[in-house]
């Protein structure tokens, strides 16, 4: 992955406008970001009318990124995410009959599980230690925009139930990663 | 979702509900509610982004597929409609009467009968950072009040002046002093032009080593005609 201070870079010279630096910007990072909205979508035409909207807000709201204090990546993940979100939600509601499709593999790849270094390591470590039912909701609403209405169906038990299990897996998995 | 929003959250206090939130879990009330708390509260601020990172590393084992090279064209096709005017002018309209103000406080440039006047807010979105600035085409300064704000310890701040499409060019450093005169150089002058864009960057002492901004843009500002 490209260093995250070049990110940063291209951001900021993004956000003043500069074109060539948002077409450094697009080269570096959207073959990531087309993945993530190909994992979450699992539709390659919706993927890239996601991307391209992606970007849009990307080069509107460069200005905006050191406000709430994410890495770059992060930051342009997040914004990935939560667009491809927002589309499988909107899907889902005007073709329910569509609803909360089998998402593609939310497991971790054997990949994922070699990674021993960095925040995903620990990350899918700590994973390990959460109640299996709860580490995978948790991947649902992340990569499925899963709701706590339909991971209550899903798991079969009262939505307060739900959410309060949830959280308390959350707070599990925040001391773990504080360790 | 937002029939949730009566149900109190059970333990985990704000954390949770951070972590919630980056999951996309609150209804839409509780969202918004979050989101206002956000802008106000640096902990929580800090606690929403520990748990982005946490969950946008759930995306590390998703391999990379270079999207289809037409995408590439479609999507820098929109760059061309600088987003950067389109803020400063929103900015702008709002600020009209404000920078008319400072303008007429501040005194030092004389108003002209020759051509119209060049002004800017250039200015945070929180407002954070604000400076006016004014352009006297007489003495080709342009004329510069940092109202709120300054430089982090140990860094300066530096100006930007984006003529259309162009990439920025700096301006120069702005001394400590919260009045400032810069002389625009020949070559930069005709950028100077209601429209253009003024910004400012947060670099080492010195400016930027690399002749385009490498820090934080902390404010942004279109310049207007009086």
């Amino acid at each position: 992955m490209t260093d995250r201070n070049h990110i940063e870079a291209l951001i900021a010279r993004t956000a003043l406008g500069d074109r060539p630096a948002f077409g450094a910007l697009y080269d570096a990072t959207s073959a990531k970001l087309f993945g993530v909205l190909l994992r979450v979508l699992n539709n390659r035409d919706a993927a890239e009318d996601a991307l391209q909207e992606v970007f849009e807000k990307i080069w509107r709201n460069a200005g905006r990124y050191q406000v709430n204090g994410l890495s770059p990546m992060t930051w342009l993940i997040t914004i990935a995410r939560n667009h491809a979100i927002d589309r499988l939600r909107r899907q889902r509601a005007t073709d329910p009959l569509d609803a909360v499709p089998e998402p593609a593999d939310t497991a971790p790849g054997p990949e994922a599980q070699a990674i021993a270094r960095s925040e995903a390591g620990r990350l899918a470590a700590c994973f390990d230690e959460l109640e299996a039912d709860h580490a995978d909701a948790v991947r649902r609403a992340y990569l499925g925009g899963e709701t706590y209405a339909e991971l209550a169906a899903r798991f079969a038990v009262p939505l307060n139930t739900m959410r309060t299990r949830l959280r308390r897996s959350l707070m599990k998995l925040k001391d773990c990663l504080t360790r | 979702m937002t029939d949730r929003d009566d149900i109190p959250p059970p333990d985990g206090g704000d954390d949770a509900l951070a972590a919630e939130y980056v999951l996309g879990l609150l209804g839409a009330d509780e969202a918004r509610r979050f989101e206002d708390r956000l802008s106000h509260e640096p902990d929580l601020r800090a606690a929403y982004a520990r748990w982005a990172g946490h969950f946008a590393a759930l995306t590390d084992d998703i391999a990379p597929v270079e999207p289809p090279a037409h995408l590439r064209r479609r999507i820098l096709g929109i760059a061309p409609r600088a987003p950067v005017w389109r803020r400063g002018w929103a900015w702008a309209a709002g600020v009209a009467a404000v920078a008319l103000l400072v303008w007429i406080n501040f005194g030092a440039p004389v108003m002209r009968d020759d051509g119209p006047e060049l002004l800017a807010e250039i200015a945070a979105e929180d407002r954070a950072l604000v400076l006016s600035a004014a352009y006297d085409a007489d003495s080709a300064e342009l004329v510069l009040d940092r109202q709120s704000g300054q430089a982090a310890p140990g860094r300066v701040l530096e100006l930007w002046l984006i003529a259309g499409d162009a990439a920025p060019v700096s301006l120069g450093v702005l001394p400590d002093d919260p009045r400032a005169q810069i002389a625009v150089p020949q070559a930069l002058r005709d950028g100077l032009a209601e429209g253009a864009i003024l910004a400012v960057s947060d670099e080492p002492p010195g400016g930027s080593p690399t002749g385009q901004p490498t820090g934080a843009v902390l404010a942004v500002g279109a310049i207007t005609s009086s």
